[in-house]
């Protein structure tokens, strides 16, 4: 368990939802849990940013490393439903590329 | 112009006391949203960098304060921290893989002006974003 809600969908796929502020308080819990579930087995993974109000380079950097250690395993890290806040600060720091955003967990692994 | 201040010794809870800061600041203001996001991120990215590396890990007396004016916005933290060891002319984006390095080179992108300075009473860091929209 992490500190932050999760679900697997019914094609398998774990999605995790973390709320209010990914900030340098709330990065590191993020990060372990993401990195709990691939050491646990899982490498498809979403975290929907729905609920993420706010982030910020140390929310960045956990999305990042856990992105890195999915694909490792031979899966991936897909984002999904960002927040307009969300979506800029991936813009701004070229990251979007790398995190495409999906419209909805559901459909993240689609295709 | 509105003046709010915030004197702290950075812990866990200072980035929220930051932000109710900030939240205080522009409650009584017209900012737009857009600048209000780009001084939020800039904060903090800026006092990240105060809490983690200023005092090693331990803490620093940290004081805040933000203007508001029709025109700008602006915030400025002093500690009594070491010297940050950063050159503003030199910041940039780092590559896609990296996992950090991004904090100063995200509050250069959404900020006017970004300066820091260093004299006897610790470090100073200023934060300007023109109200443009």
């Amino acid at each position: 368990m992490g500190d932050f809600a999760a679900r697997t969908t019914k094609s398998g796929v774990v999605v995790v939802q973390p709320t209010g502020r990914l900030n340098m308080v709330a990065a590191p819990a993020l990060r372990k849990q993401l990195n709990d579930l691939v050491e646990g087995g899982e490498n498809r993974i979403v975290v929907d940013l729905s609920a993420t109000e706010f982030i910020d380079s140390s929310g960045l950097g956990a999305l990042i490393a856990a992105l890195k250690i999915a694909r490792k395993a031979g899966g991936d890290l897909r984002i999904a439903a960002p927040t307009r806040q969300v979506t800029t600060v991936l813009e701004l720091s070229n990251l979007d590329r790398v995190l495409r955003s999906y419209e909805s967990a559901e459909s993240a692994f689609d295709g | 112009m509105a003046r709010h201040t915030l004197d702290a010794v950075t812990g866990p809870d200072t980035l929220d006391e930051i932000q109710q800061t900030l939240d205080q600041a522009f409650g009584n203001n017209e900012v737009s949203d857009y600048t209000k996001m780009c001084i939020e991120l800039a904060v903090s990215e800026i006092g990240t960098n105060i809490i983690e590396y200023s005092g090693d890990g331990e803490p620093v007396r940290l004081s805040m304060i933000v203007d508001v004016a029709p025109d700008a916005v602006s915030v400025t933290f002093t500690d009594d921290g070491h010297p940050a060891p950063v050159d503003l002319t030199q910041v940039s984006m780092p590559d896609e893989a990296a996992e950090g390095g991004r904090g100063l080179a995200i509050a250069f992108r959404v900020l006017d002006e970004l300066s820091y300075t260093r004299d006897k009473d610790g470090n100073h860091w200023t934060l300007i974003r023109r109200q443009s929209e």
